[in-house]
């Protein structure tokens, strides 16, 4: 008995060390580059193509329904309106988690979503006697145009417009600031679709593979994980520190329509959407070549994910009121939301730079 | 061992020492730094679009709260006033932030067609100089265009832009093709003098301003050759500008033409000429005394302390480490570089003064590759439009430090103070004057040297 354990321990102890001696596995290596590849397509279609198709379909909605509201004149009418620039800002701000390429080199982001608006010369151009042309439009400053300004002018200074308060000068202008939006968002979705020329699409998912702008994947890749950081870093310590810590109601930056905790949310819904590959669609996402590596890493990013979105929706009045009103709640969301920037700085970039070339 | 031998060595390692303490230390040469790092310990490795928003990497705790106080202000969009938010904008001015041309911390892009943004300025002046022996203004419009106006203001005027081209050829038969521009005045709110100068200027990337604003003014001055004593045909000529602080006139540094000494000047004047924000550099606004001057005497739009954190902001924007400068490729550009003499104006190093207030910018190697002087580059590239001692055909060396990064950065490649070379090749044979020979050299390459030589310039 006492050889046969011998003969054992001896088996085992060649078995482990011819295992040992094996040349480690290089399936993983050899797949990753199509997994990377795959990944950068997808989030161009299904994340990048998605929300700023749906942000273009949006704003244009959002002319044709203003049309509609300028003949009929019913608080209906007024009300979809309404919604549909919800819709479009929704869009919009799910699309900030990426401000990459186009948006930020052609100045795009600050057209579409100028702040401060200028009011005092928003309420001269009213009163005025220019008819809004298009070209008339491109003269004005950027302060009189975009989100805000169609804001101010659909909802009104304290948020309860009605119809009957619309002048014609306000509907005609109203009617050229959306058609002015939805020309900018064509002209963003248009920057990524493939067919259009020196379109950034072709650029982003050719990184590493001859891409003018992206050397490597690695740097497509790093681009990605600093735009979520950023978008982050913008709503913890911009959108939200800057009224909350100076108590200034404001500095809030969509007060008319009461959307500010929603913009913040859907914000993170963007940086959500670019780590799961998602919009409307699903597809592959960071997430595919996070899990294929480090389980808890893809756990940590959910759960901080859905903690920053759960504290925001934590804050039950509207922003302006909430940082005076609900300062704990508005602190734990500002908390939530920097956190989710941490993680996302020193674990999830980190690891893309180990896992990418 | 008997003593008296221990002794003898002792004495024989004594002097030792004593002569090797006395040796003069050495001179290290360029290549004794490592030229990885252009800016220094102040360097950061990022080559994405970021690349040019660092804080410095080594910036004491304090300083990073203020540079992020200039940070926001930078990217702050201001507004006419009277505003709660940001107020101060115009009423003539050319952009309403920083920002909004220098596009992350990065490159202006000249005006192209179909793309609503542009970040090209005109500085104008007409024959004669100013009491400083600066640019004579233009009656009714000042030494700059403002090209936009808030609701009731009218633009100073507009300007269109166009282009023609004209095919060279390099000595392999390879053509080339550059865009000529023709800049073209309209709409100008009052009649316009018949002789004024324009000279177009495209914004430039803001990182790395600190290090440069500290390399002394002996060194600079060093590799000034007004004269060409050498007849090396290579002058290098100091700028001297009215500096307001001190009220003399002083080396000048900054601007296409080295018509700004400082940070803060440089700044100062961007806010109150591209925006319309006054400041205590800058009190008058950039309408004064024309017929849209609203005659108010108001308080300055920004205040001291925010000028401040703008120059600190500036000053403490790293320089990004260059890429594959071992790539044997880059390394032939590299000598391709030095054979055609690019670096007499482009110098590669520099060093920063030491200064114990400011030790995030004391004692650097840095290498921005520039001489900070001014060169005659030929009457092609020339704007015709002196500015104090420059002359119109005299442009300062512009640093090339991070140029490779520009696509990655700003999304396009136009160079030059205009932006009318659409790549790097396009804006080498722009060179002219001094540079002629430089150029001549280049034109005489192989397909491949050129390629090196391009791929060394991206490496930086």
């Amino acid at each position: 008995m006492k050889s046969y354990k011998y003969l054992c321990s001896l088996a085992i102890a060649i078995l482990i060390t011819i295992t040992s001696c094996k040349k480690p596995d290089t399936s993983q290596t050899t797949d990753t580059p199509s997994t990377t590849t795959e990944i950068l397509t997808a989030f161009s279609n299904n994340v990048v193509q998605a929300t700023y198709n749906d942000l273009n379909t949006q704003t244009n909605l959002l002319y044709s329904d203003v049309l509609v509201f300028e003949s009929s004149l019913s608080d209906n009418d007024l009300i979809s309106c309404k919604q549909v620039w919800r819709d479009a800002r929704s869009a919009w701000e799910q699309g900030e988690g990426f401000l990459i390429g186009p948006v930020e080199f052609n100045n795009i982001d600050p057209q579409i979503d100028t702040w401060p608006v200028d009011f005092t010369k928003l309420d001269s151009v009213l009163n005025g006697y220019s008819v809004y042309t298009t070209t008339y439009i491109d003269s004005l400053q950027d302060a009189l145009k975009g989100f805000h300004a169609i804001e101010y002018l659909l909802f009104g200074k304290n948020g309860n417009k009605t119809a009957a308060e619309f002048t014609s000068r306000e509907l005609d202008f109203l009617k050229a600031l959306s058609f002015d939006l939805n020309t900018l968002t064509t002209e963003l979705a248009d920057s990524w679709n493939e067919n259009t020329n020196d379109n950034y699409y072709t650029k982003f998912i050719n990184a590493g593979n001859g891409s003018s702008v992206y050397d490597t994947q690695r740097l497509a890749y790093e681009e990605l994980v600093n735009a979520m950081a950023g978008i982050c870093d913008e709503v913890a310590n911009g959108k939200i520190a800057e009224p909350f810590l100076s108590i200034d109601p404001s500095l809030e930056e969509s007060p008319f329509a009461f959307n500010s905790i929603t913009d913040f949310t859907n914000n993170i819904r963007s940086v959500q959407n670019v780590y799961l590959g998602s919009y409307t669609k699903d597809g592959k996402g960071l997430e595919d070549l996070v899990r294929q590596y480090n389980l808890s890493l893809d756990s940590d990013m959910k759960t901080k994910i859905n903690t920053a979105i759960a504290s925001l929706q934590n804050i039950t009045v509207p922003f302006g009121q909430a940082i005076t009103e609900q300062p704990t709640q508005v602190q734990n969301a500002m908390d939530a939301v920097n956190d989710l920037k941490t993680e996302i700085e020193d674990e999830l970039l980190p690891f893309i730079q180990q896992h990418t070339n | 061992m008997p003593y008296y031998i221990k002794i003898f060595f002792l004495i024989l390692l004594f002097s030792f020492l004593l002569l090797e303490s006395c040796k003069k230390p050495e001179t290290l040469t360029e290549n004794d730094y490592n030229e990885w790092l252009s800016g220094g310990s102040q360097t950061v490795f990022d080559k994405s679009s970021s690349a040019f928003k660092h804080e410095f990497p080594f910036l004491r705790e304090d300083k990073i709260e203020i540079h992020e106080i200039g940070d926001a202000l930078f990217e702050a969009q201001f507004i006419s006033a009277p505003s709660v938010i940001r107020p101060g904008l115009g009423p003539v001015f050319n952009s309403n932030a920083c920002s909004s041309c220098h596009i992350a911390d990065g490159r202006g892009k000249p005006i192209i067609a179909n793309e609503t943004s542009a970040s090209l300025l005109f500085r104008i002046s007409i024959p004669g100089s100013n009491e400083h022996g600066g640019p004579n203004p233009v009656p009714g419009f000042g030494e700059q265009l403002q090209t936009n106006a808030i609701y009731g203001t009218q633009a100073e005027s507009g300007v269109t832009t166009t282009y023609t081209n004209q095919f060279y050829f390099f000595d392999d038969s390879t053509n080339y093709e550059l865009q000529i521009p023709t800049y073209t005045i309209n709409n100008s709110y009052i009649s316009m003098p018949s002789d004024i100068m324009i000279s177009p200027r495209l914004s430039r990337p803001v990182f790395g301003l600190g290090l440069l604003e500290s390399i002394t003014e002996e060194d600079i001055l060093d590799h000034a050759d007004e004269y060409d004593a050498n007849s090396d045909g290579i002058s290098g000529k100091a700028n001297y500008v009215w500096d307001i602080q001190e009220q003399k006139l002083v080396l000048g540094r900054f601007g296409w033409k080295a018509g700004q000494p400082s940070i803060i000047q440089q700044a100062a004047l961007a806010f109150n000429q591209d925006m319309g924000i006054t400041n205590f550099l800058f009190p008058n606004e950039n309408c004064y005394d024309q017929t849209q001057y609203d005659k108010l005497n108001d308080e300055y739009e920004i205040s001291d302390s925010l000028l401040y954190a703008i120059r600190l902001y500036l000053r403490t924007l790293a320089v990004p480490a260059r890429r594959n400068a071992d790539d044997e490729t880059v390394l032939k550009g590299k000598q391709i570089f030095t054979q055609a003499r690019c670096y007499m104006c482009h110098r590669p190093m520099s060093k920063t003064k030491v200064n114990v207030a400011f030790p995030e910018l004391s004692n650097q190697t840095i290498f921005p590759y520039t001489d900070l002087l001014l060169h005659d580059m030929g009457p092609s590239l020339a704007d015709n439009r002196s500015d104090f001692l420059a002359s119109g055909e005299e442009w300062r060396t512009p640093p090339l430090w991070g140029i490779g990064l520009t696509e990655s950065v700003n999304g396009h490649t136009y160079f030059l103070h205009d932006g009318r070379a659409r790549s790097l090749i396009e804006a080498v044979m722009w060179h002219g004057g001094e540079a002629e020979s430089a150029k001549i050299f280049v034109k005489a390459l192989s397909q491949a040297d050129r390629d090196a030589l391009i791929k060394f310039l991206e490496s930086l």
